[in-house]
């Protein structure tokens, strides 16, 4: 902005210069006249019959003779050197200017200067910077107000995106961007977008049936061996059989990492759109806790359940039922015996929270975000029954929390383990 | 009662293999159709007590079998079976008209255990008298559903919901073998399987309120399942 300012003042005074140097020129001939004789004598005599006319007072005139005594009017100015030059002087009022001066050097030795006042030179520097000074403030209420607007706009068109991003991170895939309203830039970026999520939406539908796919070629022969397994332990001796009780174990644990992968796919897909109804949460919470009480008694540990207050949200009956199975069961699975566990529900306005704790080892921190992930367990230590879990509990517990629009939280309980999960509710 | 009489419509040969030959060996009548037009047919001409139809065949798909079966006339119990166990799969499997869906793998017992589920729930269902709602009794043992209240003889005790669904279906399915499946499918309706001892603890839960009252009828048999023994409630 101020370089714009900068370059606009150089400009007009430069052209401010050449016009004084313009007059000056024409005030130089007016003086000097060709076929008549110039010496200093006869030009003093000159300018003293023209400035009798008293036709500029903003401009004066010194003839000097060649021996630099003054032969005409009376400015005090510093010496110059022939041609143009910028300058200062005085004038009769002993008052100093600024000046445009022109001094030519005259056939006999002697010398004209003529200077021209540049009092609308000075005006105009003055008027620049006050121009400038505006120029800078008003410019820069204009860049704020219209990098404002420029912002809105921006959000305005990114909402629209971002709406849709949303949708498509709760698992709706289908979602794309509209292009209505949109121009230039926004329209091109959003049309990549949509080109993206179609290669996404194909992508995982591709992987989806490979799932499934998957799931019909194994679950075939995994049946061929189990039978085979369970025909053949008729007729064989107590070793044998103790190894084909192993081996139909590790079968038995293939089939439940498939199903609980199965399952996660299926939640994650978010394929069971057709079951959210509204939901008792106390009800449900109440049914799992009776259900799980004798599981965590057998375990030798304790299961507390708190007052609930009745709390009704959308879910899918279901997947909240294996969602509170999955966390009791990783208490009677996890934690050692003597420990204990409470359920609690809470409910503020907008929101259900189901408060699960603890008091056993619990997850430290930096493992918190790991265990639910796919696949990946608090340590890697055995479960209590000494079976190998799927490593999906939490991550299936996770999956569920996000197709209810809620959140699952890992807590310290200190001592233990407190998982908080929590969902909208709905009015 | 005479033997039970199955059709197998199964296209792999080595599963078809283990289905007839692990019913056979538990007293059924097998019979075996590798495709869908092969299982008409056999429909048409044999009578069967009940069917053990796969899912995917090589020139139909079960769900379109059962209903030009259906079409056809009288169709007796229809168990499913599927490679797929995923919770819309067997959704449509029932609501197709199947009595029950098994997932690919199953183990022997699990298959023949709710074969004749449902085969005495097809025969039964002219002879019952009492209705799902009523009172259930087994010999001296009672279940009152209004009261979710257990007695035998002058002792009486309260079940909570779990154990009184538990025992309710035990009772219904008494002197027959009821699968862990079975139970979590049918006492709990989860529709996953919770890999917990959750059938385990509730049984044993269960089992000792009963003894309270004097009766202990529950007995587990071992890889296969639990019975309610009739000839322990007089």
């Amino acid at each position: 902005m101020s370089v714009a300012g900068g370059i606009a003042f150089l400009a007009a005074r430069y052209q401010l210069m050449n016009e004084a140097d313009e007059a000056l020129a024409h005030e130089s001939r007016k003086l000097i006249l060709k076929g008549y004789p110039n010496d200093s004598a006869t030009l003093a005599k000159r300018v003293i019959a023209r400035r009798a006319q008293k036709i500029l007072a903003s401009r004066g005139h010194i003839v000097y003779a060649p021996d630099g005594r003054l032969l005409a009017d009376g400015l005090d100015i510093p010496p110059l050197p022939d041609g143009y030059a910028e300058t200062i002087y005085r004038d009769h009022s002993r008052k100093w200017h600024q000046g445009r001066a022109l001094s030519l050097r005259l056939p006999d030795g002697g010398h004209l200067v003529i200077v021209e006042h540049s009092e609308v030179d000075a005006t105009m520097r003055e008027m620049m910077l006050i121009g400038l000074i505006a120029l800078i403030v008003v410019g820069g209420l204009a860049g704020v107000g219209a990098a404002w607007l420029l912002t809105r706009q921006i959000a305005r068109r990114l909402d629209l995106s971002m709406s849709t991003a949303d949708a498509i991170a709760q698992g709706d895939l289908s979602r794309r961007v509209s292009l209505e309203g949109l121009d230039s830039i926004f329209a091109t970026q959003a049309a990549s977008l949509n080109h993206m999520l179609d290669r996404m939406e194909q992508m995982m539908r591709s992987q989806r049936q490979f799932a499934s796919h998957m799931a019909h070629d194994l679950r075939t022969p995994l049946t061929r061996l189990r039978g085979l397994l369970q025909a053949d332990a008729s007729h064989t001796d107590a070793a044998g059989r103790q190894l084909l009780d192993k081996a139909e174990r590790e079968c038995r644990s293939i089939i439940a990492i498939f199903d609980a992968l199965l399952r996660l796919s299926e939640i994650e897909a978010g394929r069971h759109p057709t079951a959210m109804a509204p939901l008792a949460l106390d009800e449900v919470i109440l049914d799992v806790a009776e259900t799980m009480e004798p599981v965590i008694a057998d375990a030798g540990s304790h299961l507390a359940l708190a007052p609930l207050p009745p709390a009704r949200v959308m879910a899918d009956p279901g997947l909240v039922q294996q969602l509170l199975v999955n966390l009791l069961d990783n208490i009677a699975l996890h934690t050692p015996a003597g420990t204990r566990a409470s359920v609690a529900l809470a409910v503020a306005h907008d929101e259900a929270t189901i408060t699960i704790a603890d008091n056993g080892p619990g997850i430290m921190p930096p493992d918190r975000e790991r265990v639910v992930r796919p696949f990946e367990q608090g340590q890697q230590t055995r479960r209590r029954d000494n079976s190998m879990g799927s490593g999906l509990g939490l991550a299936i517990a996770q999956a569920i929390m996000r197709f209810h629009h809620g959140a699952l939280e890992l807590a310290d309980n200190s001592p233990g383990l407190m998982v908080r999960l929590r969902f909208p509710v709905s009015h | 009662m005479g033997v039970i009489r199955v059709l197998v419509v199964e296209d792999d040969p080595a599963i078809a293999g283990q289905i007839c030959h692990g019913l056979t060996a538990r007293g059924y009548h097998t019979d075996l159709a590798a495709t869908g037009a092969a299982a008409f047919d056999a429909c048409r001409t044999g009578t069967f007590d009940a069917i053990v139809l796969d899912r995917m065949l090589p020139d139909t798909h079960g769900v379109a079998l059962l209903s030009d079966l259906r079409e056809a006339g009288p169709v007796p119990a229809v168990l499913m079976l599927s490679a797929l166990g995923s919770v819309e799969d067997r959704v449509e499997g029932l609501v197709a008209g199947a009595d029950d869906y098994l997932a690919k793998p199953f183990d022997m017992s699990e298959l023949s255990a709710r074969l004749d589920a449902i085969c005495r729930r097809g025969g039964r269902a002219s002879a019952k008298s009492d209705g799902e709602e009523g009172d259930i009794a087994v010999g001296r043992l009672r279940l009152d559903t209004a009261s979710h209240r257990a007695s035998f003889g002058s002792e009486a005790i309260e079940l909570n919901r779990k154990q009184f669904s538990l025992m309710a279906y035990l009772m219904r399915h008494a002197d027959k073998v009821v699968t862990r499946g079975m139970l979590i499918e049918n006492v709990w309706a989860y529709t996953f399987d919770p890999a917990t001892n959750i059938v385990e603890s509730n049984l044993s839960r269960l089992r000792t309120r009963l003894q309270v009252l004097g009766c202990d009828p529950i007995e587990t048999r071992r890889g296969e399942g639990y019975v309610l023994r009739a000839d322990l409630c007089r």
